[in-house]
């Protein structure tokens, strides 16, 4: 089946395909393609009359006059120099059609970068004091008390720094045995000890079991 | 040894037609800012590329429009002219996509140049035809070749482009070009008939 020249590129010709360029432009085809030719010329006088009659077209196509009537070259020229006015070619790096488009591009990304290139402030506040694994109890008043301040059933109870490294204790030996392992803390019936907001979940229940274990390690 | 078709020797003809842009020099003295550059290139094409446009669009007036519009377009984008193709054929492109643009805005204003009918049963017995009849005939056959075959017999008889000019504009290669030409002409025979052959 005859490929369809117009759907894609051609990659050889044929030897009818050869004759027509051939007869319109012997000086275009390769050497190899015009000893093609020539050879089929002067053997075979079928191909000789194909191309006379192929010529003979060619000729009577390119005697057609130009159609419609001619303009005024000069009032044409003098109308497109007029249009483009006294303008001189520039290169395309000083041309200003791109120079919007390049400015939006630039500041797009410096707001990203700004946005998403860093941490955000809380974070990075929070994040000396997680590594250095302290607990996140703001002083009381910022200086140096003989207590300490516990949130307890609802109201903030300044107490003993040894009582309240008593009642921490436990909770921090523990964090600090499975460091690595703070997702079992609900599981071990502890609460986490990275931060004492902790405390303010307590409920009465929770609490009663606290004083219950703080006087009997007192007694003990 | 003699050519029986070009009936010369082969041993003159170059193997290969190369093209050197006649253009390149203006297109340089242009680039470099010499504003009086592109008014000998206007000069040079403005002729072509009327031609051309002419043969899509069909009113006079018109056409010397769209080949002036063509021309501010070329003056204003000549930077991205990048010297792969010829001047010419760069010209020639934007004139092609000007009046495919203005065709396309203008679809129903255009004329019919010729009569209904012109190549049915009616027409008159070959030995009747006048040479203007037999051009008429002619340009209506070669208005029925599809788009691609006229776009590439036109490109190289009327406007004289090489096969690699004509593979440019047809956006082919030039083997395709070569045979598109092959198919135009083998059409335009089976349309005009033995009987109309001179």
């Amino acid at each position: 089946m005859r490929r369809d020249p117009t759907a894609h590129d051609v990659a050889e010709l044929d030897s009818a395909e050869l004759d027509s360029a051939y007869v319109d432009g012997v000086a275009e085809l390769s050497p190899d393609e015009r000893h093609g030719v020539e050879a089929r010329l002067a053997s075979d006088p079928a191909v000789r009359a194909e191309h006379a009659a192929v010529r003979s077209l060619l000729e009577r196509v390119r005697a057609l006059p130009p159609e419609g009537a001619e303009p005024d070259w000069m009032a044409m020229a003098r109308a497109i120099r007029d249009t483009v006015g006294s303008d001189r070619p520039r290169p395309w790096w000083r041309r200003w059609t791109w120079r919007a488009p390049l400015a939006t591009v630039v500041t797009a990304a410096v707001v990203l970068l700004l946005v998403w290139g860093r941490p955000a402030p809380m974070i990075r506040r929070a994040l000396p004091t997680l590594e250095r694994g302290e607990h996140a109890v703001p002083p009381a008043d910022g200086t140096d008390d003989d207590s300490v301040a516990l949130w307890l059933d609802g109201a903030e109870v300044d107490v003993d720094p040894a009582v309240a490294e008593a009642l921490v204790a436990p909770f921090s030996e523990d964090a600090e045995a499975s460091d690595n392992h703070n997702d079992n803390d609900n599981d071990l019936g502890l609460l986490p000890t990275t931060d004492l907001a902790w405390v303010d979940n307590l409920d009465g229940e929770a609490l009663d079991r606290a004083e219950h274990w703080l006087a009997g390690k007192k007694k003990g | 040894m003699v050519s029986l078709a070009a009936g010369l020797p082969l041993l003159e003809r170059p193997s290969r037609v190369t093209i050197a842009d006649p253009d390149h020099e203006l297109a340089e003295r242009f680039r470099a800012g010499e504003r009086a550059a592109f008014d000998l290139i206007v000069r040079r094409h403005q002729k072509g590329m009327w031609r051309l446009v002419r043969r899509y669009v069909k009113r006079d007036a018109d056409a010397a429009d769209v080949t002036q519009l063509a021309f501010v377009r070329a003056f204003r984008g000549f930077s991205t002219f990048r010297g792969t193709a010829t001047v010419r054929s760069w010209l020639y492109r934007i004139a092609i996509n000007c009046a495919l643009s203005w065709l396309r805005d203008h679809r129903r204003e255009q004329p019919t140049e010729l009569a209904e009918g012109a190549l049915t049963d009616e027409n008159p017995a070959p030995a009747q035809i006048s040479a203007s009849d037999d051009r008429a005939w002619l340009r209506k056959a070669i208005e029925q070749l599809p788009p691609k075959q006229k776009l590439v017999l036109e490109l190289r008889v009327f406007d004289d482009l090489s096969f690699k000019e004509v593979a440019e504009l047809a956006e082919c290669s030039e083997n395709t070009a070569k045979v598109n030409f092959h198919y135009a002409v083998k059409r335009l025979r089976d349309i005009l008939g033995a009987d109309h052959a001179p």
